[in-house]
């Protein structure tokens, strides 16, 4: 409805007083309230547009480069033309009709079709093979447990994209060291498509309706070392998320900001655990103040082979390091009531019915507090290099939704098409790829 | 020679209601019933009252129903309280909605 009335307040919010912002309120913002509720808009009329598989441009690869910036459909690196053959290609790599609507994503209301996944596909550089996981990603995009309509917030919150299943080793995604750097084309394309997708898709755009303070660019795919789980008997995140080991899957996670905790291994478990308590704390604590959402956080904490070995010798397997870290990722009220004193204590926030009664079990300020409302809100990943003893905090924000897991529908003859895509492409050094 | 490459649209096909715009405007706030929803950010709680006050001085009879009864349609949840809100604007009889607030 682009012809919605909004009313706005001058400057932001957080910078006024009370009074500055009631004089605000009384001065500029009602009248604008005024004005949308009394006065009928001008109907905007929504300009034709193309359809699916319609030819929009004939030109060189400069020439469809320079056209595609001018429409906003590319994301400033040079694209992939996508040709209907190219996108064809893509097809072949599922069971889904081209004209499969996926689900309908906002801000623009347009539909995710496997059609339109496949030319944003093209355009991001991936390869056909990689299809199937461009589906799932978009149903997980698409399913409203996610929140992707609030993608184009303040914050600029990025997703991060983490593969589990045999399918890592059939696309060669990289799950080593460098497990999050570009250069491994199915870990870095798939990151691309992403953002790609949110703009010419679901209608994000820089100036208009995605509102990114700062932004970042899009996360390169990270892939767990489901090698490595099975040497210590760890379960892949996809089984915390409710699939079976062996599955793929794929899972998107919000992530507004990440925190790399350098040399924290210790001889004891028990300390690299409460190293990281600590620093969770610290990475979260900012969210949880000003959104009053700790049930909604969801931290993901990637976990180098060589760090989960040694919590797997100490006996921790991931449900037990989920628990010691709910118990260990604590701040006291006094903290809390020192960032947020207009809200006034936990105990206020818990009479207005903005947090859980257990965060108001005593009035004591020094009384300690969980980051996350249950233990389960913790997702541990194992990748990155096997040799260093570092830890990455994907903290999540709490305004969008939560992680979102899908499997990955492969075609009959999978096995076939990945032999025959491999004849294709030109080998990579394997010892990027990543070994336990 | 370079080639010339016939590129597809990248897009997807918009899933608009046909016909649907804005609804026709109040003539007036009087008497009114306004309906609020907050998304939980940008001191809504403290901007909601201070709108309601000033509407109520500028316009006698207006009622107001609070953000409170429909539940926050910003963060985790907020996709189902979205979802219920046709059903529970017409519920409380709605004339009007206000809802933010957008930074």
């Amino acid at each position: 409805m682009p012809d919605l009335p909004v009313a706005t307040i001058p400057g932001h919010v957080d910078l006024q007083s009370e009074e500055q912002l009631q004089d605000n309120v009384d001065t500029v913002l009602v009248r604008g309230i005024i004005e949308s509720l009394t006065v009928q808009p001008a109907e905007t009329k929504q300009a034709t547009e193309p359809g699916p598989g319609s030819i929009v441009f004939r030109g060189t690869l400069d020439e469809v480069n320079s056209f595609f910036q001018a429409e906003g459909w590319s994301d400033g690196l040079p694209i992939i033309p996508p040709t209907v053959e190219k996108a064809e290609k893509f097809l072949r790599y599922t069971t889904r009709p081209a004209d499969t609507v996926l689900g309908v994503l906002l801000p623009g209301r347009r539909e995710a079709t496997v059609w339109n996944v496949a030319v944003n596909g093209v355009m991001a550089g991936c390869r056909p093979e990689y299809m199937p996981v461009l589906v799932a990603i978009v149903e997980a995009m698409a399913d409203p447990k996610f929140g992707q309509e609030h993608l184009g917030q303040t914050p600029g919150t990025e997703v991060l994209v983490t593969i589990n299943g045999p399918i890592i080793k059939d696309l060669d995604f990289n799950y080593g060291q460098g497990a999050l750097r570009v250069g491994f084309q199915a870990n870095t394309s798939i990151g691309r498509f992403w953002r790609l997708y949110l703009r010419n898709v679901a209608g994000f755009l820089p100036h208009k309706t995605d509102k990114a303070t700062f932004g970042g660019t899009w996360r390169v795919v990270l892939a767990e070392n489901e090698d490595a789980l099975a040497h210590i008997a760890w379960e892949p995140m996809s089984v915390d998320q409710g699939f079976k080991t062996g599955d793929n899957v794929v899972t998107i996670n919000s992530c507004t900001s990440t925190d790399c905790l350098v040399n924290v291994g210790a001889d004891r478990a028990e300390d690299i655990l409460d190293r990281l308590a600590t620093r969770l704390v610290d990475v979260q604590i900012w969210m949880f103040a000003i959104s009053l959402k700790g049930p909604s956080l969801r931290p993901q904490i990637l976990i180098t082979p060589c760090l989960a070995e040694a919590l797997a010798r100490g006996g921790y397997t991931k449900k037990k390091i989920r628990q010691h870290l709910y118990e260990r990722a604590r701040f006291s009220a006094r903290r809390f009531e020192y960032l947020r004193p207009d809200v006034g204590s936990l105990c206020d926030a818990v009479k207005r019915g903005k947090l859980p009664r257990h965060y108001c079990e005593s009035e004591n300020p020094d009384r300690l507090v969980p980051i996350v409302g249950s233990p389960d809100d913790f997702l541990i990943t194992v990748s990155g290099d096997t040799g260093k003893d570092n830890i990455l905090i994907c903290a999540q924000n709490g305004f969008i939704g939560y992680p979102t897991s899908k499997r990955i529908d492969l075609p009959e003859d999978w096995e076939r098409f990945i032999a025959e895509a491999r004849r294709q492409i030109t080998s990579q050094p394997t010892q990027g790829v990543g070994r336990w | 020679m370079e080639g010339v490459y016939a590129v597809t649209w990248p897009r997807g096909s918009r899933r608009a209601t046909p016909g649907l715009s804005c609804a026709p405007r109040l003539d007036s706030l009087e008497g009114k019933t306004v309906c609020e929803a907050w998304n939980g950010v940008f001191r809504g709680d403290e901007i909601f009252p201070m709108i309601e006050k000033e509407l109520r001085r500028r316009y006698q009879g207006i009622r107001f129903v609070g953000y409170d009864r429909f539940g926050l349609t910003g963060g985790g949840e907020g996709a189902k309280a979205v979802a219920s809100l046709p059903e529970r604007l017409r519920e409380y009889s709605c004339d009007a909605v206000i809802s933010g607030v957008g930074g």
